[in-house]
């Protein structure tokens, strides 16, 4: 419709803001269940060892226990993109943390209590903890059945052991390219592991019902459908037997995807006699046994004319997987692909490398591989910048994508906001100008970095909308509110194509057995492919409602319009009736109109896996710089952000105050991984770290002034021109705080994150070396 | 996080009665102040005690006064939210309240006790490096009677004092100063707030109006088994004339006096160069008169 919008592109609150702060929301770690027993898990206290025997006949003696299993008894394996990673462990374990057994009793205490009493014995394997070291020629597999593994069809297996991924890039020739070049920079970068710590640990809670053969899973987990499969393919169980419903979901970040506490509560639950089962980790087990992001060892080499161009980049990336292959794969690609950076590059060369290790399992987290990437790339080319005397800002515009540039994985681009947010993000700092703070020893930089982030392609997003004849609107769509504001966003959307007020709209529980199929809720997809079926299945909704209408107020279909909850001709817009009117006098008190719809973003041709070259890679794709003044005290190496803007091309702000929360939260996560995450393990495979007292987050404190700015280009095929926003908030922040520090104390500091200790070492080798 | 083991509780109304409660019961018992070391220590420590004796019902044990020496007693109950905000304390010591405006979050310090934070002994905790400074006299309680310690022997490792089982931390006492004293203290660690110290430093002394400085007490905390006093450091300066260049050099001499180790959180070479930044500034700070917000509490540290 070309009328006027009435709530799309409006500051609209948050529709869970309520039940959010006032606590009455049940999240997925709040749920109990009637009857339900409690169950733990025993971790591996090996990083890589052979399982010699388990004995559990103490842990089943103790009273109060329903059930002890261990892999003999879930003698099944699952996994997104390689069928890798058992229930529970089978033969070997491959991390610490890695869950052997576990244990249902009547309560936590109990089952804690014979979890110990499992006994288990073991035989050391050689520990691999080095991505790069496990890889070398010689090296034991640590996944020895690798290749009869089941695998997704994109998958090339590495030549060297240990590989589960190797993705290739090839474009033009980069060693003509280095050859045509005045200027070549080659460094090795370092991405350390952190963890999403999303405010809710991981819980489960699993029910098998013998007489039905159904199954069903209570879980807050970002993509039901994705789990909902991989149980299926696991357990060779019909689709149709299993059920997952969502609890409300309190913060993932990428993290609750996938499989990690739902297999253990499975496995118990088929021994406890149709008693439900809830699996729920501590801090310190969400830590060592669910999810990591990738350590990234980064090789980047660039090549530059003397005036700024680029001719060649070539990187060679190792992604540290862990134990599982779990989304390595995938960020292996997508991270890789766009690694070198929103540039013109005639020559091109990446391989990407996922490398098994005896870690906890890395996975999809926040900004999905770009982070890494960006560190390594949007420092370089300051640091080329720098050593042609350019200004990092001019050698940047010279090189960025625009409108309809070819990239150099084979696609035209459209839609292309960059160069906008790199003028606002550097503005709004006043970026070139010299900060007024003058204080001996406390040095002041300014330093900024773009990024283009994909989106998982290609997905389908379906979506039905009901109105009923008391004018209610139900959206049943199955994304899931992560925080992230989907319930809105998509309220929003319904409420805009119904003309209806915003509280007539409500969202239906995500439940698999009601909500039609959605791919998942990752990868910043969820606005535009949700967002598109929403609308389609809200305008379908309507049209029924039109055609109904049309003989009530006895005018054509096309003479009518619809506002404020009303169907009215548009010549005389006092011959109106309510929506819910129509649909009563259609279909009586209790009736109903759905509209259904389905949205897939067709890609081309498939990723060559020869050359990573696509006509169509992704669905859209998101732009952002930011921008970051810092202060670094000398003497202590304390890295301080006083400012940081962060201008993101979101296509169209569909919530700008929702793009706001999102640009600042995506803001403090990166600044926490910037300046002080990570996530220490030791040569034994052990985390050092596993709470919050030493894995640092920080906290309001900590955070600068934040300055969230909004570009909208248009992208034609996102719902009023939207694009997505979740991921790249803290994609490029990392890179901007680098850059801002090596601005104010002249030194690369190339591995992250730039903790006090970390600094304070750098400026004193810098001091020696220059003595 | 772990239910505990059941345990008696006992909420006595005496001293008399709360330190007999120790002796009669045996060992295995503790007492209860906030309890921010206490239950966390059990719920995630694995600290099993057999019996508590809660403390909080045993009147007169928290309160900030002045007494008529010019001596001031700060109750062992008493909040380090209550001397963080005390007008009092504020006004003599500013740097002490600082010290207690440190430690964790303000639900924390409204719970946690000053007497909890000493006899905790932790070799981190914040408000004993400036209590070891200003002189403070401990007054210990059993059944038996009543013992006065120096604070600065009263640790003796990481969550050891010279403190019995039966024996109650009643009050502490800050002797009467001289009324040019001023002090600093100055935590340092990665994140601005809620985090533990990596080394804390606190620095007393009388300043004259010519800047000289006498009575110098510098104090370190988180950098040995106890806080620990800097003696040698303290001499660099003592009947000097503060400048930057004795700073410095008291800073390098306090560095190395620390004892400190490597952990997860940091390497002991680089506590020991913090050791030597922080005591600078501290020395340099007090002299500027107290921080006046959090801001400036916070950009003093650089
Ligand atoms: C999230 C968090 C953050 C924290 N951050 C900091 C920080 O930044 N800096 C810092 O220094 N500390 C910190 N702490 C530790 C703690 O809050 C302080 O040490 C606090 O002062 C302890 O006081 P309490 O009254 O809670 O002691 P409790 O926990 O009640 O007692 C601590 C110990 O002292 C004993 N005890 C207490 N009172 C007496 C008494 N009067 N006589 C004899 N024995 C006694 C108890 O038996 C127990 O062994 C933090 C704690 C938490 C949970």
């Amino acid at each position: 419709m070309s009328e006027e919008l009435t709530v799309i592109g409006k500051p609209v609150t948050r529709v869970d803001a309520y039940e959010k702060v006032t606590g009455q929301i049940v999240y997925g770690y709040d749920l109990t269940l009637p009857n339900m027993l409690y169950g733990k898990a025993l971790f591996s206290p090996k990083a890589h060892a052979k399982i010699k025997k388990i004995d559990i006949s103490k842990a089943k003696a103790l009273p109060g226990v329903v059930a002890v299993v261990t892999g003999a008894d879930a003698p099944w394996t699952h996994g997104e993109a390689v069928k890798d990673k058992p229930f529970l462990a089978h033969g070997k374990v491959r991390y610490i943390g890695e869950p052997v057994a576990a244990v249902a009793a009547e309560d936590e205490d109990t089952a804690q209590a014979a979890v110990k009493l499992i006994e288990v014995e073991y035989e050391d394997l050689p520990v691999y903890i080095d991505p790069e070291e496990a890889c070398k020629p010689g090296c034991v597999e640590i996944h020895e059945d690798y290749d009869g593994y089941r695998k997704a069809p994109f998958m090339v297996r590495g030549a060297a052991p240990n590989i589960n991924e190797h993705f290739k890039l090839r474009t033009g020739d980069v060693a003509k390219g280095f050859a045509e070049s005045d200027l070549i920079l080659d460094e090795k970068y370092y991405v350390p592991i952190i963890q999403h710590a999303a405010m809710e640990p991981h819980s489960a809670h699993a029910q098998w019902d013998k007489e039905s053969g159904r199954l069903t899973i209570w879980v807050a987990n970002d993509a039901p459908f994705r789990a909902l499969h991989e149980i299926s393919e696991a357990l060779a169980m019909d689709k149709e037997k299993i059920r997952f419903i969502n609890p409300a979901q309190g913060g993932g970040f990428g993290s609750k995807g996938g499989l990690k506490c739902e297999p253990i509560a499975v496995a118990l639950a088929f021994q406890t006699g149709g008693r439900p089962v809830r699996v729920k980790f501590n801090r310190e087990e969400t830590f060592i046994s669910t999810l990591t992001r990738h350590a990234a060892t980064v090789y980047c080499k660039s090549g530059v004319k003397k005036d700024g161009t680029l001719v060649a980049r070539e990187m060679t990336i190792y992604w540290d997987a862990g134990a599982y292959a779990e989304k390595s794969p995938t960020v292996c690609i997508r991270g890789s692909l766009p690694a070198p950076g929103p540039y013109r590059i005639p020559h091109v060369k990446v391989d990407g490398y996922a490398v098994y290790t005896n870690k906890p399992v890395a996975g999809s987290y926040r900004g999905y591989g770009i982070p890494q990437g960006a560190w390594a790339g949007e420092q370089q080319m300051d640091e080329l910048a720098i050593k042609l005397g350019m200004d990092p800002i001019d050698i940047r515009m010279k090189n960025i994508f625009v409108e309809g540039d070819m990239s150099y994985w084979g696609e035209q681009l459209h839609a292309v906001g960059l160069k906008e947010t790199l003028i606002k993000a550097t503005e709004a700092i006043e970026y070139g100008k010299k900060s007024p703070i003058n204080k001996p020893g406390l040095k002041i930089g300014k330093g900024f970095a773009c990024i283009q982030k994909p989106t998982r392609s290609p997905t389908t997003s379906n979506a039905g909308v009901t109105v009923n004849a008391q004018g209610e609107v139900t959206v049943f769509a199955g994304t899931v509110e992560i925080g992230q504001g989907c319930n809105t966003i998509l309220s929003q959307v319904a409420a805009e194509e119904l003309k209806v007020p915003m509280d007539k709209v409500i969202m239906h529980q995500l439940d698999t057995d009601v909500i039609p199929y959605d791919a998942s809720t990752t990868s910043s997809r969820s606005t535009y492919h949700m967002g598109n079926a929403v609308r389609s299945a809200s305008i379908h909704a309507r049209e029924q409602i039109m055609e109904a209408a049309a003989p009530m107020l006895e005018v054509g279909v096309q003479e009518l319009a619809l506002g404020d909850g009303k169907v009215f001709a548009k010549d005389q817009p006092q011959q109106s009736l309510p929506i819910g009117e129509v649909v009563k006098r259609k279909l009586g008190i209790n009736g109903v109109v759905r509209g259904e719809a389905s949205y897939t973003y067709e890609i081309g041709k498939d990723l060559d896996l020869e050359t990573g070259h696509s006509d169509h890679a992704s669905a859209f794709y998101m732009y952002a710089t930011q921008a970051a003044e810092v202060s670094v005290d000398e003497e202590s190496g304390r890295v301080r952000v006083l400012r940081m803007s962060a201008a993101h091309d979101v296509g169209k702000a569909i919530n700008p105050l929702n793009c706001e929360a999102q640009i600042e939260g995506g803001v403090v996560m990166g600044i926490g991984s910037a300046i002080h995450e990570e996530l220490i393990i030791d040569a034994t495979g052990k985390v050092r770290n596993p709470s919050f007292l030493d894995y640092h987050l920080v906290t309001s404190l900590d955070c600068p002034q934040l300055i969230p700015i909004i570009v909208e280009c248009h992208e034609p095929e996102g719902p009023y021109g939207a694009k997505g926003l979740g991921e790249p908030g803290l994609a490029p922040t990392p890179a901007a705080i680098g850059n801002a520090v090596a601005d104010a104390i002249g030194i690369r500091i190339y591995d992250l994150p730039l903790k006090p200790e970390n600094v304070f070492w750098a400026l004193q080798k810098n001091k020696k070396s220059a003595a | 996080m772990k239910r505990t083991e059941a345990f008696d509780f006992y909420q006595p109304a005496t001293l008399q009665e709360a330190s007999q409660l120790l002796k009669d019961n045996g060992p295995g018992g503790r007492f209860l102040a906030g309890g921010t070391d206490l239950v966390i220590a059990m719920k995630e420590k694995g600290l099993l005690p057999k019996y508590i004796v809660d403390l909080k019902r045993v009147p007169g044990l928290s309160g900030i006064r002045e007494n008529s020496d010019g001596s001031i007693a700060i109750g062992a109950l008493t909040t380090l939210y209550t001397i963080e905000t005390s007008a009092l304390i504020k006004k003599k010591y500013p740097f002490l309240a600082q010290s207690a405006a440190e430690v964790g979050s303000i639900q924390i310090r409204n719970r946690a006790t000053i007497g909890g934070n000493i006899s905790n002994a932790s070799p981190s905790a914040d408000t004993s490096p400036a209590l070891v400074a200003l002189g403070v006299t401990a007054t210990i309680a059993s059944a038996s009677g009543e013992r006065k310690i120096p604070v600065e022997e009263f640790f003796k490792g990481p969550g050891q004092s010279v403190m019995n089982a039966d024996e109650i931390l009643t009050e502490i006492t800050i002797p009467k100063t001289a009324a040019n004293l001023v002090g600093e203290y100055i935590k340092f660690s990665p994140r601005e707030m809620m985090d533990l110290a990596y080394v804390g430093v606190a620095a007393v002394y009388n300043l004259a109006a010519d800047k000289k400085c006498t009575g110098v007490r510098i104090v370190l905390g988180a950098v040995a088994p106890t806080p620990i006093r800097a003696k040698r450091a303290e001499a660099v300066l003592e009947g000097q004339i503060l400048s930057e260049a004795l700073a410095e050099k008291a800073g390098q001499t306090a560095a190395e006096e620390a004892k400190p180790i490597s952990d997860v959180r940091s390497s002991a070479d680089y506590r020991r160069a913090m050791v030597g930044t922080m005591t600078k500034r501290a020395l340099l700070n007090a002299a500027t008169g107290p921080a006046k917000s959090w801001y400036d509490r916070r950009d003093r540290r650089y």
